[in-house]
């Protein structure tokens, strides 16, 4: 599948939305904070929208073209459509409802037949109930369930966990990787959740105020984000103004504040001197009591400032002569003692500090 | 009772009724027209299906009997359909159509506005067409609204006096409905009479009410 979105334009009310760009993933990730054009970008693509411009392609068919008066109306694009509320019809069953734009014969899918999808979504005891008698999780799945039995070429889902708490997000993440890997339906998944997308993304598109940041493989850009603002959005947690001090054989030496940061130069543009330095939570070691000489170039003396659980997870604020956030396992945290005020040496090795100009 | 009452009770709860049943499809439509588009002249429309509510009903119902009289389209009808409207049980449907559809047009339009359209907007993601959306989404989901409003028109209706006398008169088994014959009787200082009417038109109101609170309660449940 190969989605083009190109010359959009839609004005909102605090920004305009403008998107250029190809996607090509299985699952792409639209990442960006609350606010960012996400649900509108799905909305065009749906087809349930105006644009002042707008050039819509999938695969070879074009969808919306402003400039040529093209408008493929949303029952004709065979795009399945998972909206943050779900929209399932409350005076429908749950079967009425799955059947609802189910697709047989010509143009339907042979994988995506209601015993499979039922199957998979594990809703086969859910079928004759009514939808007010289920739970969030399960309408979760008959939602996603209705959309896939219309036989869509692309799937769309609109923060399709973000309304679940933290247990059962986890529960659903590998039913939406069933569909990726079974049904093989391309998705366009709109987030602001880092697992969910490094769990089901292959590429992302993160939107800022409207804008695409940056796009592409998610790993590459959760390593290296390319402005201060993709980091933002990103939630890395540690991003630094910082200045380069000197640059050898690849790897540049970085002030930040009273404290020196050991960095890989990965191509900054020569004679740059001001720099965010970015690091990830996850990529911060701590250490108790001595150093032990290792691989990493960068230790860091400091002060806990504070601990907070995060999910699974423990997040220790430190003071390192600068902020630093660390995100460790609850029994790191509990094996090593860790309590504010505790002396204690923040490791990050210098391919896990990124550089962005500024 | 005198049978001549009866009839009067069986036009007018007939006529009403049927009123009802001709403006819901109209009202069903400029509902919709109202709840989820915006086009040129919607607020000038809004207004004129709004005048008959807010205008004296003689005033309206003299509109109507310069509208459908012999010498608007009420002569064009007589001449080419062979029925006149004026003075007739025709006239009175007209009346009481013309008077009870705007009060069906609001209570249906809040019912529209009180669907969520991304219902609707998902229906069609699903490869719905508008006319499988109107049906299958919007009414079920507006159906308590529609119900009540029906009960509005057909209430109005039942209780009409002012257009009905202007474009229909009074004419006794032909166009006397309930209210003209209750206003007749106590002009004749028949009181026993006006009262009984008055006790009939307070029945076949509860049970419309009633009947209405029915369905919308099955519905519910």
């Amino acid at each position: 599948m190969a989605l083009l979105l190109k010359n959009i334009s839609v004005p909102l009310a605090s920004f305009t939305l403008e998107v250029d760009v190809e996607i090509r993933g299985r699952v792409t990730a639209i990442f960006g904070p609350s606010g960012a054009g996400k649900t509108t970008l799905l909305d065009l693509v749906a087809g349930l929208r105006p644009a002042q411009s707008a050039f819509i392609q999938m695969d070879d068919r074009i969808l919306m073209d402003t400039s040529q008066r093209i408008f493929v109306p949303s029952r004709r694009r065979g795009i399945g459509y998972v909206p943050q509320d779900l929209a399932l019809f409350p005076h429908l069953s749950v079967r009425q409802n799955l059947l609802y734009g189910q697709k047989s014969g010509d143009g339907a899918n042979p994988s995506l037949t209601l015993d499979r999808v039922v199957e998979v979504l594990e809703i086969r005891s859910l079928v004759e109930r009514r939808i007010t008698d289920l739970s969030g999780g399960e309408k979760q799945r008959v939602a996603i369930a209705r959309a896939l039995l219309s036989s869509p070429r692309l799937l769309l889902l609109d923060e399709p966990l973000a309304s679940l708490d933290l247990p059962l997000r986890a529960r659903i993440i590998p039913y939406l990787a069933r569909i990726r890997d079974e049904f093989r339906v391309p998705m366009l998944y709109v987030t602001h959740d880092r697992f969910e997308t490094l769990a089901l993304a292959d590429e992302m598109v993160v939107l800022v105020n409207g804008k695409v940041a940056q796009s592409g493989p998610v790993q590459e850009l959760f390593n290296r984000p390319a402005s201060p603002d993709v980091a933002g959005a990103l939630a890395v947690e540690t991003v630094l103004k910082g200045t380069i001090e000197h640059v050898e054989n690849g790897l540049a030496t970085v002030a930040v504040g009273p404290a020196m940061l050991a960095a890989v130069d990965h191509g900054l543009p020569p004679g740059a001197h001001d720099v965010y330095a970015c690091i990830r939570a996850e990529n911060v070691v701590i250490l108790k009591g001595a150093g032990v000489s290792n691989s990493a170039r960068n230790h860091l003396p400091g002060t806990i400032h504070s601990l907070s659980h995060d999910g699974r997870l423990m997040r220790v604020e430190l003071d390192c002569g600068f902020p630093l956030t660390a995100l460790l396992t609850r029994q790191s945290c509990e094996d090593m003692n860790l309590a504010p005020g505790d002396r204690v040496t923040a490791q990050v090795k210098a391919q896990h500090v990124h550089l962005i100009a500024r | 009772m005198s049978a001549e009452e009866w009839q009067i009770i069986g036009f007018t709860a007939w006529v009403a009724a049927l009123s009802t049943i001709v403006i819901l499809p109209f009202g069903l439509g400029a509902a919709w027209l109202l709840a989820r588009h915006d086009w040129p002249g919607k607020t000038l429309f809004e207004t004129v299906i709004t005048l008959p509510l807010v205008m004296p009903p003689v005033a309206t119902g003299l509109l109507l009997l310069t509208f459908f009289g012999n010498n608007g389209i009420g002569g064009f009808v007589h001449k080419h359909l062979g029925f006149r409207i004026i003075f007739t049980w025709r006239a009175v449907l007209l009346a009481l159509a013309v008077m009870s559809f705007p009060l069906l047009v609001r209570s249906v339009r809040t019912a529209f506005e009180g669907v969520n359209p991304r219902l609707e907007q998902i229906a069609r993601t699903l490869g719905a067409g508008d006319l499988r959306v109107f049906f299958t989404i919007s009414v079920p989901l507006a159906f308590r609204g529609i119900v009540s409003g029906m009960l509005l028109a057909y209430a109005r209706a039942l209780g009409e006096f002012g257009a009905t006398v202007m474009v229909a008169g009074n004419i006794p088994g032909k166009t006397t409905t309930i209210s003209l014959a209750i206003f007749e009787s106590v002009q004749d200082f028949q009181d026993t009479e006006a009262y009984r009417l008055l006790g009939v038109s307070t029945v076949l109101a509860f049970i419309a009410v009633w009947a209405g609170e029915w369905v919308i309660r099955r519905r519910k449940s």
